[in-house]
């Protein structure tokens, strides 16, 4: 771990401290009365103008790892068992819980998948960006208000001036989903947590809807936390990524780096199982099995279970090792990076 | 089209076309009317898989209910094997029932939460009269064997499942009266990549061995690539282009085809989505743009394409493409 500590240190491109630190996280979760490590020593840094995306599949810790950050672990059935989180210079683990919550949606920008699910069917959205200013900023209404139009114009709501009144409902997806970008900046956050931002979008409005965050971020010199499932977006708009399994990083690099040479029999075989537009269709290889519950993971390598090049030295965990010659990309696996 | 019956289609749609009514607005609502598919043609031939991709709102699934009459279609014609499924009475529906399933997106809401396996399955078989008795339960064993499931599924409830094996279960539910047709309603979407291919190479073994024909229908670029043959491209409830997969992802035609393609993304940095600010909101099904649905987006719009649908024409062998650059 102190190992891990000293490249994170590193990996920070500028002297600038990173906009997100996250150091031996592990986020427990209680099933049936007992305690299980769902997200298993995570550590990161995102600096400010990059975006680090977390990938992997149901049930591997991304949203989990996501939700620690933002200290909103559900109380009783979730909790934060070791680590340190440092956001935007604030200690996040150490803070109370007012503490946190005047860090969301002031210097923690957040956007979820469902936008219909986090905006209020009842409010307009001039009044729900407008919220935000008034609660965190102490701005009146009026000025508030005046804000809100300027933010629905930055995330180009088309006529926002005649929609500042209108509500969710009256939204198409992608708008709405504008929306809560306008809300998760509205205090000009450094940071910014999107979890799944457009997985419940169209691909056309997807690709808008990206278009629109990286110009965001390259404006605002965001630090991106962008949570995902799907390798294609990562490619599209990460700088750099870290696939889960089971709780644990199994593979972390830069972007270019990692699909050169995803090297994680499990990046490998995630890859492989993925149908591509741009290619002629080839066999599928999809991964035997599926991932074991908590309960049932494995001691040692949590995907041991399901990979063909296991050998009897996995029952160990791995640790999260760099690869020869790419001090960056490192890979937790007793055989491709021993 | 003349009748060929040396190799007639195994379904044959012309025409067809279907409006709803909705009521929208407040506190007055208005009746507004939704053209959801809008003079639809196409066939499936058997052992094929044909897709069927476009966004939500394209009419895509509207096309397969219309197809199976669990909606009524406003006008045009359906014909499975040489029937009429329009026009089939009860009894002929019945038996119509057994040729034509349905897989759906998410089995969990398609199968009842207290029913064990062995029932959801076994129903249709006594129902249709296939098996009886002790038949039935061999018959539920070899369905759960064909999808991958081990016999000890059928004691139990559709809760005790994981997503993947539920889709399981609901495919082996529409294989249980032997049918020639299935209709795949995104029937990988909501599955993680790795279980998802799981399905799809279960599916094609399925077309191979069984020579069932599919409708696949879905909204991601990549799968269908990978599991059709053919593929229909639909907007706004019309079809704008159709062909084999091959060539129409080698060399898509349509703009919309394109803007599809090139927003999906791939695993690879150097190729990264074709990401456009500029581009405007698509427009609702409710009041879609006059002449091309698609001409607010497009990059080529001419004058007539404001003005005049134009007509899905053919361009090649088997290739047709409803778009004026193409005329």
């Amino acid at each position: 771990m102190s190992a891990l500590a000293a490249v994170a240190v590193v990996e920070s491109p500028s002297s600038e401290p990173a906009a997100i630190a996250v150091d031996g996280l592990t986020t427990s979760i209680r099933i049936a009365g007992n305690w299980y490590d769902a997200v298993r020593d995570v550590s990161f840094t995102v600096s400010r103008r990059e975006t680090l995306a977390l990938v992997g599949e149901s049930g591997c810790g991304k949203s989990l790892t996501a939700l620690s950050v933002m200290g909103l672990l559900p109380a009783g059935v979730g909790r934060i068992s070791s680590g340190r989180i440092v956001v935007d210079g604030v200690d996040m683990t150490a803070a109370t819980e007012a503490g946190r919550q005047a860090m969301r949606g002031d210097r923690i920008g957040m956007i979820f998948q469902e936008p219909m699910t986090s905006l209020n069917p009842v409010l307009p959205v001039g009044f729900q960006i407008a919220e935000a200013l008034i609660e965190h900023r102490g701005m009146n209404r009026r000025a508030a208000q005046k804000r809100a139009l300027e933010l629905m114009e930055l995330v180009r709501i088309p006529a926002a001036g005649q929609r500042l009144d209108a509500y969710p409902h009256q939204f198409s997806g992608g708008m709405r989903q504008r929306v809560m970008i306008a809300i998760a900046l509205a205090c000009s956050p450094k940071v910014l947590i999107a979890d799944e931002p457009t997985t419940a979008l169209d691909v056309t409005i997807q690709a808008q809807v990206l278009a629109l965050l990286a110009d965001l971020q390259a404006r605002e010199g965001l630090a991106v936390l962008l949570i995902t499932h799907n390798l294609g977006v990562v490619a599209s708009v990460a700088d750099r990524v870290m696939v889960m399994y089971g709780g644990d990083v199994v593979e972390s690099g830069p972007v270019k780096a990692f699909f050169r040479r995803p090297t994680h029999p499990y990046s490998e075989a995630l890859l492989a199982a993925m149908p591509r537009v741009d290619r002629p269709s080839e066999a599928l290889a999809p991964i035997p099995g599926q991932v074991p519950t908590l309960p049932d993971m494995p001691s040692g390598c949590r995907y041991q279970s399901r990979c063909p090049l296991r050998i009897e030295k996995c029952a160990e965990r791995p640790p999260l090792n760099p690869l020869p010659g790419a001090p960056e990309h490192r890979v937790r696996c007793w055989v491709r990076a021993p | 089209m003349s009748a060929r019956p040396a190799a007639a289609p195994l379904l044959v749609v012309r025409d067809l076309a279907k409006t709803f009514k909705a009521k929208r607005g407040w506190p007055v609502p208005k009746t507004v009317s939704v053209r959801a598919i809008d003079r639809v043609s196409f066939t499936v031939e058997r052992g094929e898989a044909l897709g069927i991709v476009g966004e939500s709102g394209c009419g895509k699934s509207t096309v397969a209910r219309a197809c199976l009459r669990l909606i009524a279609p406003d006008a045009g014609e359906v014909r499975f094997d040489g029937l009429d499924v329009v026009a089939a009475g009860p009894t002929e529906l019945r038996g119509l029932r057994r040729r034509l399933q349905i897989v759906f997106q998410d089995p969990a809401s398609a199968l009842d939460p207290r029913q064990r396996i062995a029932d959801a399955l076994g129903e249709p078989i006594r129902v249709h009269g296939i098996a009886k008795g002790r038949e039935v339960e061999r018959a539920v064993e070899r369905l759960l064997d064909e999808v991958g499931l081990p016999p000890s599924a059928a004691r139990r409830y559709p809760h005790e499942f994981s997503g993947g094996q539920r889709q399981r279960i609901g495919i082996a539910r529409a294989l249980a009266l032997g049918p020639d047709l299935i209709f795949a309603d995104e029937p990988v979407s909501a599955l993680d990549v790795s279980v998802q291919a799981q399905i799809l190479v279960l599916l094609d073994q399925l077309r191979l061995r069984r020579r069932l024909a599919f409708v696949f229908i879905s909204h991601d670029l990549g799968v269908v690539r990978h599991f059709c043959q053919r593929v229909l491209v639909m907007y706004l409830g019309r079809i704008v282009e159709e062909g084999p997969v091959p060539a129409i992802f080698e060399e898509p035609l349509h703009p919309y085809t394109r803007l599809l393609k090139a927003s999906s993304p791939v695993p690879d940095p150097e190729q990264a989505v074709a990401m456009n600010l500029q581009e405007g909101e698509p427009p609702s099904p409710v009041n879609p743009p006059p002449g091309c649905h698609f001409h607010p987006r497009c990059p080529f719009v001419m004058e007539r394409c404001r003005v005049t649908a134009p007509p899905l024409t053919e361009v090649a062998p088997g290739r047709r493409v409803a778009c004026h650059l193409f005329e």
